[in-house]
């Protein structure tokens, strides 16, 4: 029973998402046989070091979505604060309301049903354009952003390059 | 306990299974038929029959007579004079007492039960999907393992004619528990895709009424020939007939339940899950139970499993237990403190339920006036106690315990990785989540005391200021009443910040000095219709929802490639060379 809604609730988010699609991103599950994992696209924001870049992320969603939030990583290689290196995606709108695994959200930030797959991938567009110095999930690419932004913006060039299949710079 | 390791076992595929019986069949009935021809053949074989075990076998072959048949045609015409019949029984007779003709027969029999079951598939079914597959596949594996060990370590059986007898048994039990589950499952499905397939539906509801007759008719041999082997025998096929109908009636009484359009959290539905729920485990602990107490509980391995069966069902019940008891818990405080939405609370409110996205015909309403449906607040509640738009707490101490403490105990990650030490070991992973339960406890206790007692003022002023400033700390160009006026209809800044990134609000007045002061009456903000954003949409044929699964796979595809060959294409406009400099390299991994 709890699948039948999650399906309902994701066949009509993939409708709004396919018919006014956000600017610069799309969404939805690869296969229908399995409506419970879709891929996104996201464009890196403009005028940030991602600009331009194409980043593809899975999304999976719990059966009893939309109770529970989806999980969310980068199938690309990615280089950020809040993204751990296995391109898992560490923000507070993805944590469930009980799990506060920093301790220091409060529960108004996190997952709750009026959340959407929209919402989420605009709070990752905005988290690429100004990562969160405080959640540490990628304790590297933190110190980089704080200390020595211009390796940091050849790291992100590169990366945007690669998601375009383009050749690193010389 | 699923069965990973079966499922790297080289297992023939249904096509070359079946093709090598019906070879070994064929060659079988030629040796049959070349002995037989020889009118003393009674003579020459040893008879070592026992009158039991050809009365018993009979059983088993009146089911396979149709194949042997079909491939006594397909054989020659005998030359003798002998009538066809005779020479056919005679024929039968040989191969039941000929201990490797007969097993031909019997695989004969499976072979031609996997062949019905495929055409069943084709027919009801069609392709299956994914998990349901696998679900089956697990089931199959269960249900063998179990059987296996209730015809060995159980009953304990000596003679391979009563091994026989319960294979049988247990084939067509299982074959009918496979169905019904695949029933279950493409039910699921089917109630929850979108479009209504009626005709998928007739299909499958004439499986159910099928396997439900069959089940009937299993419980008659069960009297028929369960009851005069003894009490003990006819409980055990009785139970297992009982539970293959329960799970058909419970499949078919949700066809109902949907048909009738009953709410999913409904009273109606829940006690008729409930009814159903409680049933099937009641059966099956006794069953368990009946199997402990007849092996007579010696250490054994089968003791030991089905003690560990036991277990596993007790705790299923317990569970089911303490999920009803949160059930009416949570019912009688919903209806106790958050009323039902008037009619025309609920007209006016015109947006679909924001937890899943449905139109909602009546609503339950929270304190902070915020409509859901009372199925999903439900099962929200359950999870958390706080309004899902606003994230006021529902529970009585909302101001005093204004974060909910995180109440989930640790996750425990197990990993084991097979492969690292021989290939075919399996690789799994478990993950023990401790969720904490619904925080009811405080709640309903205090939920008497603060029930009729309206919000205190003082506290609803500071919410509000609280909420204004955290929009206006995102968009300090709108005048603040604005956000008041709009706060104050939606009562959550996500609400609000909605409302003016779709432009249901006014926009601000630009800095420039020159153009109109405020925007119009404040009023007209939240109430008004989004603007109509169809007329920017350039290409809104581009963007059609497919109504095919197919054709909505191929759009996205074709989206994404597209999505991609813009960026690449933008990308490289404005930067055309890749940048010559030769000092900057970038840092490879």
């Amino acid at each position: 029973m709890m699948a039948g809604s999650a399906l309902r609730r994701l066949m009509a988010e993939y409708k709004q998402l396919t018919v006014n699609p956000p600017e610069g991103i799309i969404a939805g599950p690869v296969n229908e046989e399995n409506f419970f994992e879709w891929e996104a696209l996201i464009t890196g924001p403009e005028g940030t070091c991602f600009e331009g870049g194409i980043f593809p992320a899975k999304l999976v969603f719990p059966p009893d979505y939309p109770l529970s939030p989806p999980k969310m990583q980068f199938i690309c290689e990615m280089f950020h604060p809040n993204i751990y290196a296995d391109g898992r995606v560490c923000i507070s709108i993805l944590h469930a309301p009980g799990d506060d695994p920093m301790g220091y959200e409060s529960s108004a930030e996190r997952w709750s049903p009026v959340q959407s797959v929209e919402k989420i991938l605009l709070s990752v567009v905005s988290m690429l354009a100004e990562p969160n110095d405080e959640s540490g999930a990628n304790v590297d690419a933190a110190k980089m952003w704080r200390e020595d932004r211009e390796q940091f913006n050849k790291i992100a060039e590169r990366l945007v390059r690669k998601t375009l299949g383009l050749p690193p710079p010389e | 306990m699923p069965v990973t390791l079966l499922d790297r076992l080289p297992l023939p595929n249904l096509k070359v299974y079946s093709a090598g019986s019906v070879l070994l069949l064929s060659v079988a009935m030629y040796y049959a038929v070349n002995v037989t021809s020889d009118p003393n053949w009674k003579a020459n074989t040893t008879l070592q029959k026992q009158e039991t075990a050809s009365g018993i076998v009979e059983g088993e072959a009146a089911k396979m007579v149709q194949p042997a048949v079909t491939a006594v045609i397909a054989e020659p015409p005998m030359t003798d004079t002998k009538n066809f019949s005779d020479q056919f029984l005679e024929v039968m007779t040989f191969m039941m007492q000929e201990p490797l003709c007969m097993w031909t027969l019997i695989n004969m029999a499976y072979c031609s039960l996997a062949l019905f079951g495929f055409f069943i598939q084709k027919v009801v079914f069609g392709r299956l999907r994914v998990s349901e597959a696998q679900r089956v596949k697990d089931k199959f594996w269960n249900y063998l393992f179990y059987k296996f060990i209730f015809v060995f370590g159980v009953l304990n059986v000596q003679y391979m004619d009563e091994v026989l007898l319960w294979c049988s048994w247990f084939t067509l039990v299982g074959f009918l528990h496979l169905l019904g589950q695949l029933c279950k499952d493409r039910f699921d499905y089917l109630a929850s895709s979108p479009t209504s397939a009626r005709w998928a539906n007739t299909r499958v509801l004439c499986l159910l009424m099928g396997i439900l007759t069959a089940a009937s008719a299993l419980f008659m041999v069960a009297i028929v020939w369960g009851l005069p082997a003894g009490k003990d025998t006819f409980a055990f096929m009785a139970a297992e007939c009982l539970l293959l109908g329960v799970s058909a009636l419970h499949v078919l009484a949700r066809f109902t339940l949907r048909a009738h359009d009953a709410d999913a959290a409904g009273p109606a539905a829940y006690y008729t899950h409930l009814v159903f729920d409680a049933v099937s485990l009641v059966t099956e602990t006794i069953h368990v139970a009946h199997m402990v107490v007849y092996s007579n509980v010696v250490v054994s391995m089968a003791s030991l499993v089905l003690l560990m069966q036991l277990r596993h069902l007790l705790y299923a019940m317990l569970a089911r237990l303490r999920r009803h008891r949160l059930y009416t818990a949570l019912s009688s405080h919903m209806s106790r403190n958050y009323p039902m939405a008037s009619a025309e609370e609920v007209l006016k409110h015109e947006d679909n339920c924001a937890i899943c996205w449905e139109p909602m015909k009546e609503a339950r309403k929270l304190p902070c006036s915020h409509l859901f449906h009372n199925s999903c607040l439900c099962r929200w509640v359950q999870q958390d106690a706080s309004c899902p738009t606003c994230r006021r707490s529902l529970t009585a101490g909302g101001e005093a315990r204004p974060a909910e403490p995180p109440l989930t105990g640790p996750n425990h990650l197990f990993h084991f990785d097979g492969s690292r030490y021989v290939s075919w070991l399996p690789s799994f992973s478990v993950e023990v989540t401790r969720r904490a339960g619904v925080d009811l406890g405080p709640g309903l206790a205090a939920a008497t005391a603060t029930a009729a007692a309206a919000r205190p003022a003082p506290d609803a002023a500071a919410e509000s200021t609280a909420l204004v400033e955290q929009v206006q700390r995102l968009f300090p160009q709108y005048p603040r009443a604005l956000l008041v006026t709009d706060l104050a209809v939606t009562r959550s800044a996500h609400l609000t910040i909605d409302n003016i990134l779709e432009g249901r609000l006014p926009p601000p007045p630009p800095l420039r000095p020159a153009v109109a002061p405020a925007p119009a009456a404040p009023d007209a903000g939240a109430d008004s219709p989004p603007l109509s954003d169809e007329l920017d949409e350039d290409d809104s044929a581009e963007n059609a929802f497919s109504a095919t699964a197919a054709e909505r796979e191929a759009a996205l595809q074709r989206r994404k490639a597209e999505l991609r060959a813009a960026a690449r294409a933008r990308f490289l406009r404005r930067r055309p060379a890749p940048a010559p400099a030769p000092a900057e390299r970038s840092p490879r991994s």
